[in-house]
């Protein structure tokens, strides 16, 4: 195999709840230790819920966000070592969508400035052929080049996250993150993006993280899925695999629990309690509070992410593998 | 709206114009020297060549009044111009880097703001001695802060949005970020400041001025007049009403032309009242005879807004029904007026929505069915918590932060007479959600609680009065998928336990509608497009737009989902005919034609759509 185009090692993020006028407050772990790989062409699904660490996973390899430790390699740079000059000149080569399409357009500048802006700062093209470059992308993402001139209020939801995909493509980037990108859509919208992305991601070899919490878009996108729970990964492997039959106690619940219009009940037997926060995780295995299978075992100590007995394409972080796999 | 808005600036942008048009025009005007004393005429009043007098010197106090707006405008804009290039900057820097350069921009300026304004404009002025210089010095260094903190606040909240990251991500330099996102993006509230800062500049210069230590006489200015004229106060009392009439009209010019821009420049408008009960009935025509209902009975409902080319009918011909014991989902994507059908079920539509034909009838717990829709508010007032209750999408938002969890419950029961033993109901209701132990829930406050367990409470103060009918908006919207499948499970264990309790269950997630419903009603643009039971609906939909929705749902081995093309018609913009034709695989020419109507197309089961039956 390749060597893989981003590769995230004991990625680690801790926030600090600003406590008082000194004090830094107790340090809230939004991501501990995650390692990620990423191949040229290839789509990865972070799912999980909300407090995770997806998004934080998904802005720590753009470096939009300094680890607290691990690191980043982007090929074999580090982006933690390079030049701020040399990471602006990354940057055109990584890019982001992101969920929310009424926020991460400038609502004071026409669309067509906006998806020229990448061109403009990395000097890609000049005058006219900007113009040329611009009625490209719109095309390309479906929308009418005519309306370059337009401000983003007069587009629709959907059509606004096309024109953040557009700003997204203009640089010719090999890698983008996108968080969330459908779940502020219609059902009906969300289903052109995910066209979009998955035809966008087989012309142009786009290396894809795709941050959802929604399980069904993830396996429609996904050739490998990372399953996260409070800041660490629970379980990882090919989406296919994944979705017929999930490992981890976790995934299984969380797979369970996604409603599904072709089989009722997956309220029948939720999981019970919530997430715990980031500031107090359970000692031990992370999941152990609502785990069904948990044991006393499971307190003493974090399962590490290991192979699945039997199956050489998938990781769990379960101190029960062995039983789960036989 | 926004045209009225923009309306209202003429005037005060009028009056502007002109005072500053006559300061600017003072030397080319034909007016007296404004410095040449006319002793013999001292304190005359009134002539036809001094229209307003003369002052204790003989002056023309006309010519000096104008000539004064000169110096006082040029002196108050110099500064607040200053103090909004300064403070914005220190603003900007400190919002967007925060920690030291945070303290050094920001905190320093605020330490200014300590000092009363007056005496901190006193000490500059003594240090460096009376002069127009020293003023707009001195006043731009008092006006600096006010805008720092402006321009910090709006940077602070702007840098957090998506676009500015997006900007980084681009790899723009932070040079470029500042001048060309956020700076545009934090303009209105600075240009508000602008205008209010230009006022009060204005006033603290005359201050200084009558205190003698601003504009150095014998220069004009209408804090020297009011100094000047005070000593002469008996012989002419008129000499000091001109300057006061100037300054104090300015400052009111200048300060409705700000209250004027700011509601020009929000992009929400006014808000506006609610309209009472008798603008409520005035709109509907009587209805010739209910239909007797189940439990709820929804005909016809049409509600209209207002639009700038007349009334718009964000929902049209809604009609619903419920049998005691069933759950209702109400399926659309946004803007197809799932909430406001919802709303105007409970009576509590937004002050713009009117409702203009139906009725809506509902069982009450007395067996009596009433019509909601022309119910005086005291009578809805007293369903609303007992026959009807709802729970709503964000329960952070419906939950006071202030009040304990068991305080907010009580309340819903104390609302509607129960006096008695209401604390052991509130802990038995906390249990019957499933939060764990209901004691100490009760005493918590709402952000000790976490979203599902907030939901739970809200769903406890909304059956505590044991409802017939549940109506939940996207109560599930907001919360993690395991969290959203225990309270799915809640609503449905709790539908069971209140025998005879209906829910109308309003969500954009056709999944949840498999998940929880008897019956589906289907709304795609204003109006219910197809309605039936769920399970008949999901497996065999009798319209196209339904048949659509499930195609496109992401599930199942498709390689490619099958979407929907284009997007819902805008409400002003509504397509004629049918209103999904323009979406339509099915479409025909006579479908943009022909509107059609609600038809059944099996027992208890309709569809709205010409072809219905090539769909069988
Ligand atoms: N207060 C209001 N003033 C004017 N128009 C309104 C108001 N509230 C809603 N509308 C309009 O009425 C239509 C239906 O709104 P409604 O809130 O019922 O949609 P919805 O189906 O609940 O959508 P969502 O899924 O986004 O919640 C929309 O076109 C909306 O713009
Ligand atoms: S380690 Fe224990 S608690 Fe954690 S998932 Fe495995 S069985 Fe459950
Ligand atoms: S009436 Fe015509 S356009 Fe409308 S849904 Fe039916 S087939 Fe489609
Ligand atoms: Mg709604």
């Amino acid at each position: 195999m390749t060597a893989p185009l981003v590769r995230g090692e004991g990625l680690t993020r801790a926030f600090h709840r600003r406590g008082g006028l000194f004090g830094r407050g107790v340090p809230m772990m939004a991501l501990r230790g995650v390692d990620i790989e990423l191949h040229r062409g290839e789509a990865v699904g972070v799912v999980g819920e909300s407090g995770c660490g997806k998004s934080t996973l998904g802005r720590l390899l753009l470096r939009l966000m300094t680890p607290t430790s691990g690191r980043v390699m982007f090929e074999d740079r580090d982006l933690a070592t390079i030049s701020a000059a040399e990471l602006r000149a990354l940057r055109r080569r990584m890019q982001m969508v992101f969920q929310d399409p009424y926020g991460s357009l400038d609502p004071r500048r026409v669309i067509g400035a906006q998806i020229a802006d990448g061109m403009v700062i990395h000097g890609l093209a000049q005058g006219t052929t900007v113009q040329d470059r611009v009625a490209a992308l719109l095309r390309q993402v479906g929308l009418d080049p005519g309306h370059a001139q337009r401000l983003p209020h007069e587009f629709s939801g959907g059509q606004r996250q096309r024109i953040a995909v557009a700003r997204a493509l203009a640089t010719q980037p090999d890698f983008i993150v996108a968080d969330e990108p459908v779940s502020a859509l219609d059902v009906s919208i969300q289903a052109q993006v995910v066209n979009l992305l998955a035809d966008l991601r087989g012309e142009l070899g786009l290396a894809l993280v795709f941050i959802s919490h929604d399980l069904h878009v993830v396996r429609h996108l996904c050739d490998r899925v990372v399953v996260m729970y409070l800041g660490l990964v629970m379980e990882e492997g090919p989406a296919a695999e994944i979705f017929r039959a999930p490992a981890h106690p976790y995934a299984r619940a969380l797979l369970a629990a996604t409603p599904s219009l072709r089989h009722r009940g997956a309220a029948a037997s939720p999981l019970a309690g919530e997430v715990p926060s980031i500031a107090k995780p359970p000692s031990g295995c992370v999941f152990r509070t609502r785990c069904p299978m948990a044991q006393p075992a499971c307190a003493q100590s974090v399962p590490a992410l290991r192979l699945l007995p039997g199956d050489a394409t998938r990781r769990i972080a379960c101190h029960r593998a062995e039983e789960i796999a036989a | 709206m926004r045209r009225a808005a923009y309306r209202g600036l003429i005037l005060p942008g009028v009056l502007a114009a002109i005072i500053v048009l006559l300061a600017i025009a003072a030397p080319i005007m034909p007016l007296i020297d404004p410095v040449r004393q006319d002793i013999a005429h001292r304190l005359t009043g009134p002539s036809a060549q001094h229209w307003l007098g003369q002052d204790e010197y003989g002056r023309d106090v006309l010519s000096r009044i104008i000539w004064g707006a000169r110096v006082s405008l040029s002196v108050a804009f110099s500064a607040a111009a200053a103090a909004a290039l300064i403070g914005t900057l220190l603003g900007i820097l400190g919002g967007y880097f925060r920690g030291v350069v945070e303290l050094l921009t920001v905190r320093a300026a605020e330490i200014v703001l300590c000092f009363p304004p007056l005496l901190l404009a006193l000490l500059v002025v003594t240090l460096l001695g009376p002069g127009a210089g020293t003023l707009i010095f001195s006043l731009s260094i008092l006006f600096a802060p006010g805008f720092a903190r402006v321009a910090y606040a709006e940077t602070l909240s702007t840098r957090a949005l998506d676009y500015v990251t997006a900007q980084h991500a681009l790899g723009a330099r932070t040079r470029r970020i500042l001048a060309l996102t956020v700076l545009p993006n934090i303009a209105t509230p600075l240009i508000v400041q602008f205008s209010l800062t230009v006022a009060a500049a204005m006033l603290l210069e005359s201050g200084l001025s009558f205190l003698g230590l601003g504009v150095v006489p014998p220069a004009p200015s209408w804090g020297l007049m009011i100094r000047g004229a005070r000593g002469a106060m008996e012989q002419a009392p008129l000499l000091l009403f001109w300057p006061c009439l100037a300054l104090t009209g300015t400052v009111l010019v200048l300060n409705l032309l700000c209250d004027r821009l700011r509601d020009a420049l929000d992009p929400r408008g006014r808000a506006m009242g609610r309209p009472g009960f008798l603008g409520r009935v005035f709109a509907l025509p009587p209805v010739p005879s209910p239909p007797a209902p189940g439990l709820l009975s929804v005909q016809g409902l049409t509600l209209q807004v207002p639009g700038p080319n007349g009334p718009i009918e964000v929902v049209r011909g809604v009609s619903l029904s419920l049998a005691p014991g069933e759950t209702l989902a109400i399926v659309g994507e946004s803007g197809s007026g799932k909430t406001l059908t919802g709303l105007a079920v409970m009576g509590l539509l937004p002050a713009a929505v009117t409702p203009v034909a139906g009725s809506i009838m509902l069982t009450g717990q007395d067996g009596m069915p009433r019509d909601l829709l022309r119910l005086p508010e005291p009578e809805l007032r007293a369903l609303r918590g007992r026959d009807m209750a709802m729970i709503f999408q964000d329960p952070s938002s419906s939950l006071n932060p202030l009040l304990r969890i068991g305080t907010q419950v009580a309340e819903s029961l104390r609302a509607h007479g129960t006096h008695d033993g209401v604390h052991d109901r509130v802990v038995a209701l906390l249990r019957q959600v499933g939060l764990p132990d209901p004691e100490r829930a009760a005493m918590a406050y709402p952000h000790e609680l976490s979203g599902g367990q907030r939901q739970r409470v809200m769903i406890a103060a909304a059956i505590a009065n044991h409802p017939r009918l549940l109506l939940a908006d996207e109560p599930t919207t907001a919360l993690d998928v395991t969290v959203q499948a225990q309270i799915l499970a809640l609503l449905q264990a709790l539908k069971e336990a209140e025998g005879g309790m209906g829910m109308v269950f309003v969500t954009h997630n056709l999944a949840v509608v498999a998940e929880i419903a008897d019956r589906v009603a289907v709304m795609y643009a204003g109006e219910v497009v197809e309605e039936g039971p769920a399970d008949e609906v999901l497996a065999a939909p009798r319209h196209p737009y339904t048949a659509a929705l499930i195609a496109s749902t992401p599930e199942g081995e498709a390689e490619r989902l099958s979407a929907i093309p284009g997007a819902v018609p805008q409400p002003w913009a509504m397509p004629p005919g049918c209103r999904f034709a323009p979406r339509c695989a099915m479409a025909q020419p006579a479908c943009t034609v022909t509107a059609p109507a609600l038809e059944e197309v099996a027992p208890r089961r309709a569809a709205r759509c010409l072809r219905w039956r090539e769909l069988a």
